[in-house]
């Protein structure tokens, strides 16, 4: 419809002035300067003083509030196309291999963040040691290289290559001898591709070297049996074993399959049989295995070989020619009643031996013959292939560098510089050498005498495989892209060899196509791919052979006896024994910060190597705890700190080795000194005994930073044990259940209706390993702190593994700090682990006396802490009875005295998304690993069903190896945890206290026999 | 107020001859209207030199962390929460001097109770800056007040840090405003002889106060009740302070007898810390006349008092812990006694129990000399008593493996330094600016307890000669008291 109607804006318009109609015509009412102001004169034209300031003061103000408005940067970068398999938020899984472990990576976002050990895995069953918990973090590494080195100058692989080719075919020409020194290798396809090299290079050869190796089994094997191989032990089928100085619950050999097999015929399965294996140990030093022994003995280092001598005589019945008494008479009792034990369980008994030594573990495949072990307790047709290490083919490599035989030589997970017994006189000899390449991944002390540098990737970047026992195949696969411009040592040797297959992938593809996916009954693509989810193949077991020892023993008596009187320590001397450390190792994780902030199960020594020595020794030599003293064989001198270590025999003393790197990184460098160089080359292969001695320095002690300070439980029933025998004839009496009291409390009791989440640990079964710790560090994002802050009692880790020593005199057991003192044999020590960790109390001292409410009870029985609600008062922490909570004294993730351990940019992609990191003044503590709980339970209810048990594992569970530790919900009768907390031996730390706690613990039950009480 | 005179027999309460109502207030205000002098001086750079350390050790720890304390996993409160307990403790001998002694119309504290209140107030000061200054986050410790948020979080009732949240609070402002009301007439005295600048300050501060009859008898009825809202403050802020251990689960720490035996031992302190400061302020100011013997002595007799209480709740403890047949309890008393702090137990028991029984022998009472070191040593021993409750508690406590050792920073060392330099250097400026006694207060006994209004009555002859001789006597320990012209007589 059309509207007539006129609207007028004015009265103007309405009006129709000529002055209006004359001003309607313009666009803007008024006339616009903008002429004057363009011509010359109004360019002139002078700004008044006053408009200057004006639109100065405004400019400068606007400025100035603009600039207040500090805009942050927030660099995210969303997918522009998604990778079909990553969805942020959302873990993923990958399957690989470490240590010959087979392993699962958790993956965030594209990068690697956790391993967990396969269930399907033949050495751990889904347990898996610190070492490989730790392992993840060596990807993190700051001090990593970014590219090749030559000359210790940045360069090319293409130049790299240019250069070691041509290098290569000058010393082949000149007929020099080419050498790659690696550690043991068991890869099928590092292997093949090694002996493609050797095959294009026929001067080269390939030499195993182990800086703690094994060559003394292997040797004695060969010339007891014809067999060169290291031997599968089944700790699990034997009833009794007798160790004489091997760490098997340690770094001997395979830790998690031995810890697996240990605890399976002792923790509460065994036990609810009604039987239990018998450990007896006879050590010089408080190993971990011996730590764990029903009955320790100790011994000298130089008569282990005397006493395996004694054993042998007291099983065989005859008399080696030499024999003699042992100079400890407790012990040589010891050793016979040992051999009663082991002939009454023949087939069913196991003897190892921790010596290096040929003779003496020939001897000790004589004794084991005699128990029936092999075939039983002993696999020689399945051997394990974790080491291969020939210290003669070691030794003959360096006399070939001294002598100027070798053009060319090869590093490869090999350290020798380092680790080499003899280092100096390796340098020099290695300066001779023409070409020089380590494929170290950081700038080792090898590495630095090298004139290449070729980075290894980290195994997290790498195609592999590993065989760490016959006919057990794990597969290595990449988890992330190389992260810096770094290159498979295997893809380096393919192209230096000239090799018909140009990338590692494609080969190691072959080897699995053509000889290992065929072992699993594999084909093809699709049996790649079902490789791809499973991990690993496994052939199934040859049968095991029972071998019989029929060599005559009188020449390796004689062997024994005269090494034996070599290694007496004389008057004022004392006789040293290293040791692979328990937490770095042999030094190659010396760079990783949680594992030199692991406390050595025994000692609780961190950060540090020490001479660990008896009290009693110390007195007499008016030595104290802490004092620095000067070690020193016919070898080598270091000065240390003295540790007293219960338990150590009388006029020994022990020292880690794997310490005192000086180009591991940051973190490794200059903790602790190198004890490599006490080692010596005794009848072929090294060793670690010797004769020492001591001089105190003087100055001022050097105080160790142990997580532990205090080392008897003061007669308190936070620990309880029991003899089996006890144990058997009244199982709730022996493990201090009284009668039922009637408890009152103040509190309600909380509601918790579907979910209450406890924790059962078994004292039998835990070794005190520490694998839980670094697994709980990794979970949880927890700080590390140093050595400083440990000395001052400021370690962060939510779970602990206290230890406790207990002295046996006849049958009393004494525990009390002041009447140890009195003590005068202090040589039978007892010792108990304890995993300490947030009791989850449903009466929880510490959360009624928070002010603010940051730590509150959750309808699942958890102690819940709300970090960004705490103010830091510690009340909680004064109120706890286990003392687990931990304070956050400075701002770990942001304050420059940290910066080694984990600030550093690339390190921090470590940390677990799921985690918060905690910031200064603020209280935490295990959180029973609730978002693992909170995942779980999604996962049931996006699937719709009900949560399982054993479906959500705490991280402390699923490393542990031995089982140690059950999770789960308390109101479901049929899981595992309630099962378990049901056993007569469950009992709850300070339960008196009427706190609660959601963690029941199984009494320890040792199995000691009358005899010796 | 009353007018009749005091018995003869009653010691006077102010000595000196003809001591008039102006000179009472020029004696007073000497120190407020003049220029310092170098005595002052030399104490203000002292004090203040410590008050920087304490803030430079202040600084430091909000900008690093109370990591730079010398706490760990085990001791989470050492250094930190005995000053806090060692400051509040020695606040209570003001209250209790200003309240308690007022509803039961002891005089003497007329002459003590200005400076007692203003070390109270002095003391909850530094007490407080431990509670920000041994927290994690301390710019949150507004979170530990109850207010209405939008997120629906509250406090924690239940916790005894929460109680003392508001118990240092309550008692803070009530301290304050009482001792703020005492001094109005003083503040007005001032007003009154000051000029210029000077006279305008202190006459807003004294709130306009006239003097009239109606303005003094408010005066009187606000102070009663004030006394009456303190009096049972004086109870409840150590037995607060007291529950922070007692409601724990901590051995030595979860003990019933900590509330009685806090507030004596708060008491003890205190009456030590006036005991330290007033014997200098008296002697530098040229007090002694009205802070005379008999103060010193009635003030080491309270010593003498809870002191001895202090040492029967020690024993008590020692007793129940064994009869408790509780082994943690147990070992955490003989741990306390023959342990690694055998030392602070020992210097505790010292300084509290044993010496302060000395002052058994009137002698060593009226001493001022050995007032003085005693009043000293027992702040060291209350010191070392919180010491020992707080860490030799906590380093061995339940689990073996957690047993540690404290060793303190020079960050502790120099919080603790700085807070006394910061103490002092409050109650210097105190000093200089208001009157250190309350000359109101003590010009109502200038009749009637007074020296000179005594010796008028003397000199009437009306008295009992036993009882004059007596009073004579009781003279001799008097430093301020000229006793020839009582021979003469």
């Amino acid at each position: 419809m059309e509207s007539n109607k006129k609207y007028w804006k004015g009265l103007e318009e309405l009006n129709n002035t000529p002055e209006f109609v004359e001003s309607n015509k313009h666009e803007f009412a008024e006339p616009i300067p903008i002429e004057d102001i363009l011509s010359g004169k109004g360019l002139e034209g002078r700004t008044p003083r006053r408009d200057f300031l004006k639109t100065l003061g405004f400019g400068i103000g606007a400025v100035s509030l603009a600039a207040c408005q500090k805009a942050p940067v927030h660099k995210s970068i969303p997918y522009l196309i998604k990778p079909e398999e990553v969805t942020p938020g959302v873990a993923n899984f990958y399957v690989s291999s470490y240590n010959g472990h087979a392993i699962l990576v958790k993956t965030r976002e594209g990068r690697p963040i956790k391993i967990e050990g396969n269930p399907g895995d033949v050495l751990g069953k889904g347990g898996v040691d610190a070492q490989v918990q730790a392992s993840i973090l060596d990807l993190y590494n700051a001090t990593r290289l970014k590219g090749p080195l030559q000359d210790n100058g940045d360069t090319s692989w293409t130049e790299v290559d240019n250069f070691v080719r041509a290098e290569l075919a000058a010393i082949q020409a000149s007929g020099k001898k080419i050498r790659i020194v690696t550690s043991t290798v068991n890869s099928p396809s590092t292997q093949g591709v090694i002996n493609d090299f050797i095959a294009a290079y026929p001067g080269a050869k390939h030499i195993n070297y182990d800086a703690v190796s094994f060559t003394g089994i292997i040797q004695a094997n060969q010339n007891s049996f014809g067999k060169a191989v290291l031997p599968r032990y089944h700790f699990e089928r034997a009833d009794v074993i007798a160790s004489f100085g091997a760490d098997f619950l340690g770094p001997w050999i395979s830790q998690a399959e031995h810890m697996r097999q240990y605890v399976s015929n002792r923790s509460h399965e065994a036990l609810e049989g009604k039987k239990m294996s018998r450990h007896i140990q006879f050590e010089s030093r408080m190993s971990l295995t011996g730590s764990n022994a029903d009955t320790r003995v100790t011994i000298k280092p130089s008569e282990e070989g005397v006493a395996l001598i004694n054993l042998y005589n007291a099983i065989s019945g005859t008399t080696l020619p030499g024999s003699k008494q042992l100079s400890n008479k407790a012990a040589q009792t010891a050793v016979t009643l040992a051999a009663k034990e082991l002939v009454a369980a023949k087939g069913r008994a196991l003897v190892v031996a921790g010596s290096n030594d040929v003779a003496v573990q020939v001897l000790v495949n004589a004794i084991n013959s005699l128990l029936g072990s092999y075939g039983t307790t002993i696999d020689l047709d399945n051997p394990s292939y974790q080491y291969k290490g020939n210290d003669a083919e070691m030794v003959d490599f360096v006399n070939e560098m001294k002598r100027g035989e070798v053009g060319a030589v090869f590093f490869l997970k090999a350290n020798p510089v380092y680790n080499y017994y003899q280092s100096s006189a390796f340098v020099d000899a290695l300066k001779k050498v023409r070409l020089k390449v380590s494929f170290a991944d950081y700038n080792d002390e090898t590495a630095a005498e090298c004139n290449i540098v070729a980075p290894n990737s980290h195994y997290l970047e790498s195609w592999g495989d590993e065989n760490a026992v016959e006919g057990y195949y794990t597969l290595i696969q990449p988890t992330i892209n190389t992260v810096y411009d770094t290159r498979q040592a295997e893809q380096s040797l393919l192209i230096w060899g000239n090799n018909p297959v140009k990338d590692y992938y494609t080969y190691v593809r072959n080897t699995w196509n053509t000889k290992l996916l065929p072992l699993g009954g594999l084909a093809g693509q699709g049996g790649w791919e079902t490789l791809m989810q499973t991990g690993f193949v496994k052939a199934a077991d040859k049968p095991a052979g029972t071998y019989t020892f029929s060599r005559d023993l009188n020449a390796v008596a004689q062997t024994i006896l005269s090494q034996s009187s070599k290694a007496t320590g004389g008057n004022d001397k004392l006789e040293l024994q290293v040791y692979e450390s328990n937490t770095v190792r042999d030094g190659k994780h010396a760079n990783n910060p949680w594992l030199q902030e692991l406390p050595d199960p025994v000692s609780k020594v961190t950060w540090d190597n020490y001479v660990a020595i008896s009290p009693k020794t110390a007195k007499e030599m008016n030595l104290e705890e802490g004092d620095l003293v000067e070690v020193s064989n016919e070898l080598y001198k270091a000065e240390l700190p003295i540790l007293f270590q219960p338990g150590q025999a009388q006029n020994t003393i022990a020292i880690a080795v794997g310490y005192g790197r000086t180009k591991s990184g940051k973190v490794g460098d200059g903790v602790g000194k190198n004890a490599f160089p006490f080692v010596s080359l005794a009848n072929g292969t090294f060793q670690g005994n010797s004769v020492a001695s001591i001089k105190a320095l003087g100055g001022d002690k050097i105080i160790l930073a142990q997580t532990q300070t205090h080392h008897s439980y003061e007669g308190r029933n936070v620990i309880r044990e029991t003899t089996l025998k006890e144990y058997l004839k009244n199982p709730e009496e022996a493990t201090g259940k009284g009668e039922e009291h009637k408890t009152y409390s103040l509190w309600d009791e909380y509601d918790r209706p579907q979910y209450d989440w406890v924790m059962a640990i078994d004292l039998n079964a835990c070794t005190g390993c520490g694998a839980c710790v670094v697994a709980c560090n990794v979970e949880n994002n927890i700080p590390v702190v140093g050595r400083d802050e440990v000395r001052r009692r400021r370690e962060m880790h939510w779970i602990r593994i206290d230890r406790y020593y207990s002295f046996n005199e006849g049958s009393e057991v004494v525990t009390r700090e002041k009447e140890i003192d009195k003590l005068e044999n202090i040589d039978d020590v007892s010792v108990v682990f304890q995993p300490m960790l947030c009791q989850h109390c449903d009466h929880a001292p510490c959360e009624t006396v928070c002010p603010v409410l940051a730590t509150t009870h959750s309808s699942e029985g958890l102690n819940q802490m709300t970090y960004n609600r705490c103010v830091g008062t510690r009340y909680c922490a004064n109120n706890c009875p286990y003392k687990v909570r931990r304070f956050n004294w400075f701002n770990y993730w942001n304050d420059s005295r940290f910066e080694n351990y984990l600030q550093n940019d690339y390190t921090e992609l470590v940390l677990n998304p799921d985690v918060t990191t905690r910031f200064r003044g603020v209280m935490e503590k295990c959180t029973m690993c609730v978002q693992r709980i909170q995942a779980g339970k999604l996962k049931a209810k996006i699937e719709k069903r009900p949560l399982q048990d054993g479906e959500i594992k705490v991280a402390c569970q699923q490393t542990c190896p031995a089982n140690a530790i059950i999770f789960g919900n308390k109101n479901d009768k049929n899981s595992e945890v309630y099962k378990a907390l049901q056993s007569e031996r469950t009992y709850y730390v300070l339960e008196e206290l009427n706190v609660k706690p959601g963690i029941g613990y199984q009494a320890k039950v040792r199995n000691r026999t009358e005899q010796e009480a | 107020m009353a007018s009749h005179s005091e018995a003869i027999i009653r010691e006077p309460l102010i000595t000196g001859k003809n001591i008039t109502y102006a000179q009472i207030t020029n004696e007073v205000l000497a120190p407020v209207e003049n220029k310092p002098n170098l005595a002052w001086w030399i104490g203000f750079g002292l004090a203040s030199m410590g008050a920087s350390i304490w803030l430079f050790c202040i600084s430091w720890t909000f900008w690093f962390g109370v990591g730079e304390w010398g706490l760990n996993k085990t001791v989470g409160w050492a250094w930190d929460i005995t000053g806090f307990v060692w400051w509040v403790g020695i606040g209570h001998a003001g209250t209790l001097i200003s309240a308690v002694l007022l509803l039961f119309r002891q005089n003497w504290r007329n002459s003590i109770n200005r400076s007692a209140e203003a070390m109270t107030i002095f003391a909850v000061v530094c007490a407080a800056t431990y509670i920000f200054g041994h927290m994690g986050r301390p710019w949150l410790a507004y979170w530990t007040l109850p207010l209405p948020n939008q997120y629906v979080l509250w406090v924690d009732w239940n916790s005894a840090l929460m109680m003392d949240v508001f118990a240092i609070s309550t008692y803070f402002s009530v301290s304050l405003v009482f001792w703020y009301t005492g001094l109005l007439p003083d503040i007005a005295s001032i007003r009154d002889r000051a000029t210029g600048l000077r006279r305008r300050i202190y006459s807003i501060l004294s709130f306009g106060w006239t003097g009239s009859v109606k303005t003094w008898q408010r005066f009187e009825t606000v102070s009663l009740i004030l006394a009456g809202i303190s009096t049972p403050l004086v109870l409840s802020v150590h037995t607060i302070v007291s529950f922070d251990f007692a409601t724990s689960l901590e051995p030595g720490w979860h003990t019933t007898i900590f509330p009685p035996y806090f507030v004596a031992g708060a008491i003890f302190s205190g009456f030590a810390m006036v005991q330290t400061l007033l014997l200098i302020v008296r002697k530098v100011l040229g007090l002694e006349n009205y802070i005379t013997m008999f103060h010193i002595e009635s003030m080491n007799k309270i010593i003498l008092l809870t002191g001895s209480i202090v040492g029967v709740a020690y024993i008590t403890e020692f007793f129940i812990a064994w009869y408790s047949g509780v082994e943690y309890e147990q070992y955490a008393f003989i741990n306390r006694s023959t342990g690694p702090y055998w030392w602070a137990y020992w210097s505790m028991m010292t300084c509290n129990v044993i010496t302060p029984q000395l002052f058994w022998s009137s002698k060593i009472r009226t001493n001022i000399q050995l007032s003085w070191v005693l009043s000293i040593i027992v702040n060291i021993g209350m010191w070392f008593e919180r010491f020992v409750i707080i860490v030799t508690s906590l380093h061995r406590d339940f689990l073996p493996s957690s047993w540690v050792m404290f060793y303190p920073t020079w960050v502790d060392v120099g919080i603790f330094v700085g807070s006394i330099g910061l103490f002092f250097t409050m109650f210097l400026l105190f000093l200089r600016v208001l009157p250190s006694v309350a000359m109101a207060e003590v010009k109502l006994l200038v009749k009637t307890a007074s020296e000179q209004s005594k010796k008028k009555l003397l000199d009437t002859n009306h008295l009992d000669p036993e009882q004059a001789k007596y009073y004579k006597e009781s003279l001799e320990k008097y430093d301020s008291v000229d006793l020839t012209q009582y021979q003469k007589a």
